[in-house]
């Protein structure tokens, strides 16, 4: 057993700190929040020269062939940024299901663009009447001639706004809820027939509401197999869980801290705050807390990395603990910073918020629950 | 990073089990055949001390092998041994004890011909340890001590041969100095032991009270007025190893169990979603901790200091723990009332009110929570005074 990280790991880990801490100041990140794209084309130009778009990609696709273990180091970092590029949708979620179901001709196009920084993507898995269900799918694709008509509206599809593909969750056969029948499309996201509503979310990000109506798509960029996407789906939702709780692990850290610091500053009854008994406690609690969240973290991504059978289970446990602790972390940090926790000048409020939408992604920790406990 | 064990601690895992497997009491046996287990133990070369180091007869288990040992003898619920002797007063007299009191008192400790209590907290000096006020003075010809004062909560001190204790023989300078770690025998005219029945209707601590004891200087271990530095060692040693995991991973198995033979008309309990999100809840916080016992682990095989992590181990381990025996007194229903070995209810009820009320002591002795928080808030969080 060997808890670890490598030389590799180490560099990574050193080289988006260093990152951070020169590019990503909170004023920074708000500057970058406010534009149009909601996030910095520079950035992620310089995300590629660095090599962390070919991060999880296998050498022979052109990818530097790391594992989720070397994700969670990279997450766990942005986290403690709150970085906002479109690394989830486009690396880890639509770079996952083509690097691991696609197509030669699918990777060589989409794996290559990632890499290299032109092509960003983004995955229209969610839809409204389904809430944490993914294979409840009212979208669909028929077939005509040698083309799919897609019709249905996607909901809170990540980075769609600047995504030149996305990749769609349909049904082409069976009921609404079934697990079979479902298939993956990569579509152009200038296709006739597309309709967005874009809009910012809580957290800094954006998002859009698509509607399709008579897309035309061709067979070829059916990824998988036809009615086989519900495990495209599983292993995609299986490393964004990955990525997001390493992403919580981190931010959870950047709260626990500022709150310790904050205490120490701040006078109250001639005394700093973190003189009184109450609210040590509470910050014990919250470094407990992370502290755990981190643990399990850990585990459920080597468990992944080593393609464990228990590893699905796991992260379900993981998903839940993640939403429970950054609540408890998150309200704690606001409650302990006083008004100051209430304001946006302060980057407290801006973790808080992102935790509170991770816990929102992919399942919230009472679905994980039950998940667990099945 | 790689979850797995080396090859290496895979093959003493893989001895480990064998020997439990081959050695192992079951059922009445558990009771009757303990001391073949310890003795077993010893054969096989020091694991009934499995601590120690090798000079002193342990096994000089790498810390890893050491977590191996203890998770698979956890899981197999194998004897339990009394932890005052082996696991808190042995460290102390190998590393401030004279070669004579070595000689003396380890191999009692070791076949467990001998048992020890501690004599630490008093009636004023419970989370504040340091406020202890049994006195102890030196002769005027310097060769005894005569010891004065009143013990409290001390575990099994009615079926201890003898007793470790701390004692004040100055009361100068700071409280933390003048204080004088002792050894008594038990049979003393000196100690009388009275009772404290605790909620769950259980004898195992009692008042042990001192009049004029007294105890010979070669009784005293170490220098005088160094005992807290010793004892503190000790005490570290002794949250360490309060988290009780795999003793969890079990009792939540088991509570699970019982769980299953409660009908509720609609189905059994375990079909009860607000029952199961309870067992869920445990399960994740246990695997959590599992893993973070076992980052300090590497951490200390590393060569580097337990990490930070390690601090949360008493406090969370106990609390999950109580949570645990909630379940069972949930499970029990209404035979949660019935007081005592009543023959009455299901098998699992019996017991379940006691152990819930008994295990509300995990998080106050051995450094009640809220001094763990305040020991964490000040040695990892840099809080403040």
């Amino acid at each position: 057993m060997d808890l670890s990280f490598s030389e590799e790991q180490l560099l990574l880990r050193d080289s988006v700190e260093k990152f951070i801490s020169d590019k990503y100041s909170i004023s920074e990140r708000n500057k970058i929040t406010a534009t149009e794209d909601g996030f910095s084309a520079k950035n992620w130009q310089q995300f590629a020269d660095l090599g962390w778009l070919a991060l999880p990609f296998d050498e022979e696709d052109g990818g530097i062939g790391g594992s989720p273990v070397d994700t969670m180091v990279l997450m766990e970092e942005f986290g403690k940024g709150l970085v906002v590029e479109p690394y989830l949708a486009t690396v880890v979620m639509v770079g996952t299901a083509i690097a691991e179901y696609g197509s030669g001709a699918q990777k060589a196009e989409i794996i290559s663009g990632i890499v290299d920084g032109g092509l960003i993507a983004s995955f229209a898995y969610a839809e409204q009447q389904a809430q944490y269900d993914l294979n409840n799918i009212a979208t669909t694709a028929k077939k005509d001639g040698d083309i799919y008509l897609l019709n249905g509206t996607k909901s809170v599809v990540l980075n769609a706004q600047s995504a030149d593909k996305i990749l769609v969750s349909t049904r082409t056969s069976g009921n609404q809820c079934d697990s079979d029948g479902i298939t993956l499309f990569l579509v152009n996201a200038t296709a006739e027939g597309i309709t967005r509503q874009d809009y910012p979310t809580v957290d800094g990000l954006r998002a859009s509401e698509i509607e399709f109506k008579d897309v035309k798509i061709p067979a070829d960029n059916i990824v998988g197999q036809l009615n086989k996407g519900a495990a495209i789906i599983d292993k995609v939702v299986t490393r964004a869980i990955l990525a997001i709780a390493a992403e919580a692990v981190g931010a959870m850290e950047v709260l626990y801290k500022d709150t310790v610091e904050y205490t120490k500053q701040r006078e109250q009854f001639d005394h700093p705050l973190s003189d009184f008994q109450v609210l040590k406690h509470r910050m014990t609690e919250m470094f407990m807390e992370h502290s755990l969240a981190k643990s399990l973290c850990m585990k459920a991504t080597m468990l992944e990395s080593q393609g464990s059978i228990e590893a699905k289970r796991t992260i379900h446990a993981l998903k839940y603990l993640i939403g429970k602790s950054g609540k408890f972390i998150g309200e704690n940090a606001v409650q302990l910073h006083g008004g100051m926790g209430m304001t946006e000048e302060l980057r407290v409020a801006h973790y808080f918020k992102r935790l509170m939408i991770i816990d929102s992604q992919l399942g919230n920790s009472d679905y994980h629950l039950s998940q667990f406990t099945k | 990073m790689d979850i797995e064990f080396s090859k290496e601690d895979l093959t003493f895992q893989k001895d480990v089990r064998r020997f439990i497997n081959d050695n192992l009491p079951t059922g009445m046996e558990m009771w009757t055949k303990r001391s073949e287990w310890f003795e077993a133990l010893r054969d096989k070369g020091g694991w009934d001390v499995h601590k120690w180091p090798v000079e002193f007869g342990g096994p000089g288990f790498t810390p890893t092998q050491r977590y191996i040992f203890d998770m698979e003898m956890g899981r197999n619920s194998t004897p339990p041994q009394l932890p005052f002797g082996v696991g808190m007063l042995a460290p102390i007299l190998m590393n401030y004890g004279t070669k004579e009191q070595q000689e003396r008192f380890l191999p009692g400790i070791r076949d467990g011909s001998v048992n020890w209590c501690q004599g630490y907290s008093e009636p004023g000096a419970g989370s504040d340890l340091a406020n202890l006020r049994t006195r102890a003075v030196l002769s005027d010809d310097g060769s005894h001590y005569l010891v004065n004062g009143q013990k409290t909560w001390t575990t099994l001190a009615h079926i201890a041969h003898w007793i470790f204790c701390l004692t004040r023989t100055s009361s100068a300078g700071r409280k933390q100095e003048g204080i004088t770690f002792l050894l008594m025998p038990m049979d003393d005219p000196g100690i009388e032991v009275k009772p404290i029945i605790t909620l769950g209707g259980s004898h195992s601590v009692n008042e042990v009270y001192l009049t004029d004891v007294k105890v010979p200087v070669e009784n005293r271990v170490g220098e005088e007025g160094k005992g807290w530095t010793y004892a503190k060692g000790l005490l570290i040693h002794e949250r360490t190893g309060l988290a009780g995991i795999q003793n969890s991973v079990l009792a939540l198995e088991k509570a699970k169990e019982n769980a299953r033979a409660v009908n509720t008309g609609n189905g059994t309990l375990m079909d009860d979603s607000a029952f199961k999100n309870k067992i869920g809840a445990l399960e994740a916080e246990l695997l959590a901790l599992e893993f973070t016992e076992l980052r300090s682990l590497a951490s200390v095989s590393a060569g580097a200091n337990p990490g930070p992590e390690s601090s949360i181990m008493k406090l969370k381990g106990t609390e999950i723990q109580q949570r645990i025996s909630a379940l069972n007194l949930e499970s029990a229903g209404i035979y949660a009332a019935p007081w005592g070995t009543q023959s009455v209810g299901p098998n699992f009820s019996k017991g379940a009110t006691s152990g819930y009320l008994g295990g509300r002591a995990t998080t106050i002795f051995g450094g009640a929570s809220e001094v763990q928080k305040d020991v964490i808030a000040k040695n990892v969080l840099d809080l403040g005074s």
